[in-house]
C-alpha cells in the first residue's frame, strides 16, 4: 500500500494549551474574589463592576468556557489528528476557530462586569456573542467533521465518538436554549416563560454540563489516559455500552434541577428516575479508566501525569454517583439551595476537568516541545496542593450545606421555626466561607505553580509546529472487516454521517418528549386569573435585578414544605410566572427567598437596606447598591421593552406600550413621594425606585387572588398600582 | 470477575497505538444498570399510575401533621394557663431585660434604638396607631401589619418572648429619647 506522508498541527495545540492554562488561573482567581465576597462584601471594592452578582457568572463563564472549553479544543486538536491519521481539515478554520473563541472570552470579560446578562446559568451572554458562539462551534464542527471526513484510518476510535455528540449536542443545547427576542445590542428577552424558560434552561444548564465538561472530557480520557499510561483500554464493549446509554439518558435529566418547583409532577419525576439510570453509564467510563491502570498502579506511584488522571476519573466517579442521589426527592428536599450544590460542582470541576486536564498539560507540552518536563517534582507538589485544595474547598462547603439546609427545616416543640431570621442560618456557615476560600485559595496556587513548570518546560524546547507523519491512504472498501465485529458496532464506527444521525437521535428523544407536553398541554400551566403583566416601571426594576445578578443570591421559589410557606407565604405555582421573561426561579439562596416580598416591608426599608444592607439587617452579607440612588432609569428603551414583550405574548395594550415611559415616571413619583414622606429624598427617575417597585410587586398577585377566593382573608386589600 | 470474563484478549485494531482488549462488561455493573432500570419503572409506576403521593399531597399531608401537633399544644398551655398569660404585662426587670434583647434582635432596625421610630412609628408616646393597651400591643405584635412592612411575628417570636417585648416596649412610654418620630395615631390614656 502505498504510504502518504503528511504533517501534524501543533501550533494549534499549542494555541490552545497556553489560553487553557492562562484562562484556568484567570477564572478561579475571578472564583477566590467571588468566595472572598460571600463572606466580606467589601471585597468588591465597592464597585459595581467587580460586584458579587456580577463576577460570579464571569467566574462560572471563565472555568467552563475559558479554561475547560479551551481545554477541550487542545485536546481534540491533538487527538483527532491522530486517531485520524491526518492534518486538521483547514488551517484557516484552526485559527479562524482560535482567535473567534478568544473573542468570545474577551466579550465575556467585558460585558458581564457591565451587567449585560440574560441572566440563564451559563448562557448568560447576551445575543450577539451568541450569535458568535454558534458561528465558531459550527466552525470547529467542519473542520472536526472535515478532518474525520479525510481521515486515514477506516474507524473512528471511541474518542472521536464522544467528540462528535458533543458537537451536536451542545449545538442545539445553545441555539434552543438562547432564543430570545432583541431590545436592544446588548439586551434581549427569552422567548421561553415562566415554567418553560425554567425546562428549556435546565435542559441546557444540565446538559452543559454533561456535553461540555463530560463527554468531551470522557474522549480526552480515551485518548490520554491509555497513551500515559501505555496499556490498552479494559473493554471496547464497554466503551459501546456506556458511551449510547450515556448520551441517551443524559437528555432526560435536566428537570433534577428544579425538583419540588412548580414545575408539573411528571417531569419531575423523569428527571429523578433518569438521574438514577445515569449512574452506570457514567460509572463505566470512570471503570473503563481505572481498569486500563491494571498492571501500571506501580507507575501512578511515580508518574505525576498519572496521578493527576486516577484523582479525575475517581472525582468524576464521585460526582457521578452523588449527582443522582441530589436527584432523589427527598434528599434535593434537603439539598437544594444550600452549597451542597456548590460543592458538589467544585468535586466536579476541580477533580475531573481540572486535574485532567492538567494531567493532559503535563504530557503534551513536553511532546510537542520535544523535551522532558521541566520539573517532575513541582509537578508533583502541583499535584498534592491541587488535592489539599480539593479537600479545603469541598469538605466546608458540604458541612456548610448541610448545617443551612437543617437550620432552614428545624422548627421548636412548639411549631415555630427554629431559625425564622434567614440570615442566622448565612451567619452560622460564615466560617465554612473562609475555609472554602483558603482551600480554593490553595488549589489556585497549585494551578500557578502548574503553569509556572508547563512555561519553563516549554522554554527549554522548541516547538516542534510541524509533526511529520505517514500513513497508508485509505482505500475503497473492498477487503472484508476482518476486526471482532462487537454488537455489530464496527459498521458504524467508519461511516461518520450515519454515527451523527444515530448520535442526533438519541440525543433529542429525551428534550421532545419533556419540552412537546410543557409546551402544549394546558393543564400543566393552570391560569391564576390575578396575575397581571408588570408595569413598566417594574419591568424596568425586573431589568435592574437581572443586571445586579440578584438571581445569583435570592431564588423567587417558594417549595411546598411546612418550613417555606412558615418562612416565605405561600408555594409558588406555575401559572405566577407565565410573564416570566425570562424566568428568575434562582439556583441558590445566599439570602432569602423573594418571591412573597412584596408588600413585607415598607419601601424606606428596601431603600435603606439596598444603600446599606447592615443598616436594616445588621451583619448583612448582602453587598450594598450606592449607584442605584446615582444612577437613571433609561427611559428611551422602556416602550421597545414593552412592545418586545407583547410580541412575545405578554398582553400589553397598544396604550400600554405608547405611554410606557411616561407611566413608568407617573409610577415612580408616587414612590419617590412615599419615601419623602418616610424622610427620604431621592429623585424619582433613580434605577432604585423602579427596583422597588419590582420588589413590591413580587408574589402579590397571588395574594390579591387569595383575597378574591376567600372572603374571610383579608390582608391589605389589593390596588395594583393603576398602570 | 470471573476469570473467564476478563480474558484481556486484545482485539485486533489499534489507533495511533492505543489497543483495546475484548473484556466482557464487568457483571456487577450491568446488574446495577439493570437494577436503576427496574427501580425506575417501578417508581413512575408507584408515583404515576399507582397513585402515590406527589408533592401537593406530600404537602398537605404535612401541614396536617403540624395542626395536629399545634391543636395539642395549646390545648396544653390552655390547661396550664399559659393563654391568658400572654397579655398579662411584666414589670420585673427580667422579663424587661429578656424583651429587650428581643426588641433589639429584631425591632431595633425600624422602631429605633431607644423605641424612637425609623421606618416604624415612634413607641414612646402616647399616640399609637393600633392601640396602646397591653392586649392592643401584643395583637398587633402577633398579627403585624404586612401592608405597612410590620410582618406578623406569630411565626417568629415565642408566646412569652411576645409578652416580654410588648411589656417592654410599653416600659418605653415617656422616655423621651432624642430623635423622636412625630407622633403618629391617636393618642391614647393621657
Ligand atoms: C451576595 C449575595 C446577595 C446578593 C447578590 C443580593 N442579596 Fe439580597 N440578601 C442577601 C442576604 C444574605 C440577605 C439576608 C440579610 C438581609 O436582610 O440583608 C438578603 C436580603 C434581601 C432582602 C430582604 C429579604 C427578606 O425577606 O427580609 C431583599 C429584599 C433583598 N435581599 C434584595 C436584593 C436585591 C434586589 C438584590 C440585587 C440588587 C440583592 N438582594 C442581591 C444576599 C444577597
Ligand atoms: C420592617 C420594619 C419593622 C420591624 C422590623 C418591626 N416593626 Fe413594628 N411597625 C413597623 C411599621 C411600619 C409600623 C406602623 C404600622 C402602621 O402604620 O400601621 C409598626 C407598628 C408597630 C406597632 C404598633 C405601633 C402603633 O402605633 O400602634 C407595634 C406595637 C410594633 N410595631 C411592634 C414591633 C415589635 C415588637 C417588633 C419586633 C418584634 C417590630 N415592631 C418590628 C415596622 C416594623
Amino acid at each position: 500500500m502505498a504510504m502518504e506522508t503528511f504533517s501534524y498541527d501543533n501550533k494549534i495545540v499549542r494555541n490552545f494549551a497556553f489560553a487553557t492554562a492562562i484562562y484556568g488561573v484567570v477564572g478561579m482567581a475571578v472564583g477566590l474574589l467571588v468566595a472572598l465576597q460571600i463572606f466580606e462584601p467589601a471585597a468588591n471594592l465597592g464597585s459595581q463592576y467587580t460586584t458579587f452578582g456580577r463576577i460570579r457568572p464571569l467566574h462560572t463563564n471563565a472555568v467552563i468556557f475559558a479554561f475547560v472549553g479551551n481545554g477541550i479544543f487542545m485536546g481534540v486538536y491533538y487527538s483527532l489528528q491522530r486517531l485520524c491519521k491526518a492534518r486538521m481539515f483547514s488551517d484557516v478554520l484552526s485559527k479562524l476557530h482560535f482567535w473567534g473563541w478568544q473573542l468570545i472570552i474577551v466579550s465575556a470579560v467585558v460585558t458581564l462586569p457591565l451587567g449585560l446578562t440574560t441572566s440563564k446559568e451559563y448562557a448568560e451572554l447576551e445575543w450577539p456573542i451568541d450569535i458568535l458562539i454558534t458561528v465558531v462551534w459550527v466552525i470547529f464542527g467542519i473542520n472536526m467533521i472535515g478532518t474525520i471526513m479525510k481521515r486515514r484510518e477506516k474507524h473512528m476510535y471511541v474518542a472521536i465518538w464522544f467528540y462528535l455528540a458533543t458537537f451536536l449536542t451542545v449545538a442545539m443545547l445553545h441555539v434552543v436554549n438562547s432564543l430570545g427576542l432583541p431590545v436592544s445590542l446588548f439586551k434581549s428577552y427569552s422567548v421561553f416563560a415562566g415554567v418553560q424558560d425554567a425546562l428549556v434552561q435546565w435542559w441546557y444548564g444540565h446538559n452543559a454540563v454533561a456535553f461540555f465538561l463530560t463527554t468531551p472530557y470522557l474522549g480526552l480520557m480515551y485518548y490520554f489516559l491509555p497513551k500515559a499510561a501505555n496499556r490498552p483500554v479494559f473493554s471496547y464493549r464497554l466503551s459501546i455500552i456506556h458511551f449510547w446509554a450515556l448520551i441517551f439518558i443524559y437528555i432526560w435529566a435536566g428537570p433534577h434541577h428544579l425538583l419540588y418547583n412548580a414545575l408539573p409532577d411528571w417531569a419531575q419525576s423523569l428527571g429523578t428516575v433518569f438521574s438514577i439510570m445515569l449512574i452506570a453509564p457514567s460509572w463505566g467510563g470512570m471503570l473503563n479508566g481505572l481498569l486500563t491502570l491494571r498492571g501500571a498502579w506501580d507507575r501512578v506511584r511515580q508518574d505525576p501525569i498519572l496521578k493527576f488522571m486516577v484523582v479525575a476519573v475517581t472525582a468524576y466517579g464521585m460526582a457521578t454517583f452523588e449527582g443522582p442521589l441530589l436527584s432523589v426527592k427527598s434528599i434535593n428536599a434537603l439539598t437544594h439551595f444550600t452549597d451542597w450544590t456548590i460543592a458538589h460542582v467544585h468535586v466536579g470541576g476541580l477533580g475531573w476537568n481540572g486535574f485532567l486536564t492538567f494531567g493532559i498539560l503535563y504530557w503534551l507540552i513536553p511532546r510537542i516541545y520535544q523535551t522532558q518536563l521541566y520539573s517532575v517534582k513541582l509537578a508533583n507538589a502541583h499535584f498534592w496542593i491541587g488535592t489539599l485544595g480539593i479537600l479545603g474547598y469541598a469538605i466546608p462547603m458540604y458541612w456548610a450545606g448541610l448545617t443551612q439546609g437543617l437550620m432552614w427545616k428545624q422548627f421548636t416543640d412548639e411549631g415555630f421555626l427554629q431559625y425564622p431570621i434567614f440570615l442566622e442560618t448565612v451567619l452560622q456557615i460564615v466560617p465554612m466561607y473562609m475555609f472554602r476560600a483558603i482551600g480554593g485559595g490553595i488549589y489556585l496556587i497549585g494551578a500557578i505553580v502548574g503553569v509556572y513548570n508547563l512555561v519553563l518546560t516549554a522554554r527549554q524546547g522548541t516547538l516542534l509546529a510541524e509533526e511529520q507523519a505517514s500513513a497508508p491512504a485509505l482505500v475503497a472498501d473492498t477487503e472484508p472487516d476482518t476486526a471482532k465485529n462487537v454488537y455489530g458496532h464496527r459498521w458504524i464506527e467508519s461511516r461518520p454521517v450515519q454515527f451523527l444521525v444515530a448520535t442526533l437521535i438519541a440525543v433529542t428523544i429525551g428534550g421532545v418528549i419533556e419540552f412537546v407536553p410543557a409546551f402544549l398541554i394546558k393543564s400543566n400551566v393552570p391560569t391564576i386569573e390575578s396575575v397581571q403583566p408588570y408595569t413598566a416601571l417594574e419591568l424596568s426594576g425586573r431589568d435592574i435585578y437581572i443586571r445586579e445578578g440578584c438571581n445569583t443570591c435570592h431564588s423567587q421559589q417558594v417549595r411546598p414544605f411546612r418550613s417555606e410557606t412558615e418562612r416565605y407565604g405561600e408555594y409558588s405555582k406555575p401559572g405566577e410566572f407565565v410573564y416570566d421573561h425570562p424566568f428568575l426561579w434562582g439556583s441558590k439562596r445566599i439570602g432569602p427567598d423573594l418571591a412573597r416580598i412584596g408588600d413585607k416591608y415598607p419601601d424606606a426599608w428596601h431603600y435603606n437596606h439596598m444603600i446599606d444592607p447592615r443598616s436594616m439587617s445588621p451583619g448583612s452579607l448582602m453587598p450594598p447598591y450606592p449607584w442605584l440612588a446615582d444612577q437613571s432609569i433609561d427611559l428611551s428603551i422602556i416602550g421597545k421593552k414593552l412592545s418586545v414583550m407583547k410580541t412575545l405574548g405578554v398582553p400589553y395594550s397598544d396604550e400600554e406600550v405608547s405611554s410606557a415611559a411616561d407611566n413608568t415616571m407617573a409610577q415612580a413619583r408616587e414612590i419617590s413621594e412615599g419615601l419623602a414622606a418616610s424622610g427620604i429624598n431621592v429623585e424619582s427617575d433613580r434605577e432604585i425606585v423602579a427596583l422597588i417597585a419590582y420588589l413590591q410587586r413580587l408574589g402579590t398577585d397571588l395574594k390579591a387572588q387569595r383575597v378574591s377566593d376567600n372572603k374571610q382573608y383579608k390582608p391589605k386589600p389589593y390596588v395594583r398600582r393603576g398602570y | 470477575m470471573s476469570a473467564k470474563r476478563v480474558k484481556d484478549e486484545l482485539l485486533d485494531h489499534d489507533y495511533d497505538g492505543i489497543q483495546e482488549l475484548d473484556n466482557d462488561l464487568p457483571p456487577w455493573w450491568l446488574y446495577l444498570f439493570y437494577f436503576t432500570i427496574a427501580w425506575s419503572v417501578a417508581y413512575l409506576i408507584y408515583f404515576h399510575v399507582l397513585g402515590g403521593d406527589l408533592q401537593e399531597a406530600e404537602y398537605l399531608a404535612e401541614m396536617k401533621a403540624a395542626e395536629v401537633m399545634k391543636k395539642e399544644l395549646l390545648a396544653e398551655q390552655a390547661r396550664q394557663g399559659a393563654a391568658a398569660a400572654l397579655t398579662t404585662q411584666l414589670t420585673d426587670d427580667e422579663s424587661l431585660a429578656r424583651g429587650k434583647v428581643v426588641y433589639t434582635t429584631h425591632c431595633l432596625a425600624c422602631h429605633g434604638a431607644y423605641g424612637e421610630g425609623g421606618v416604624g412609628p415612634n413607641m414612646t408616646d402616647e399616640y399609637w396607631i393600633h392601640g396602646g393597651t397591653m392586649t392592643d400591643v401584643v395583637n398587633t405584635i402577633l398579627n403585624g401589619v404586612p401592608a405597612k412592612g410590620m410582618i406578623s411575628w406569630r411565626p417568629v417570636l415565642k408566646p412569652d418572648e411576645i409578652t416580654e417585648v410588648a411589656s417592654f416596649i410599653l416600659s418605653l412610654q415617656g422616655t423621651n429619647p432624642p430623635n423622636g418620630k412625630a407622633p403618629e395615631g391617636e393618642k391614647v390614656g393621657g
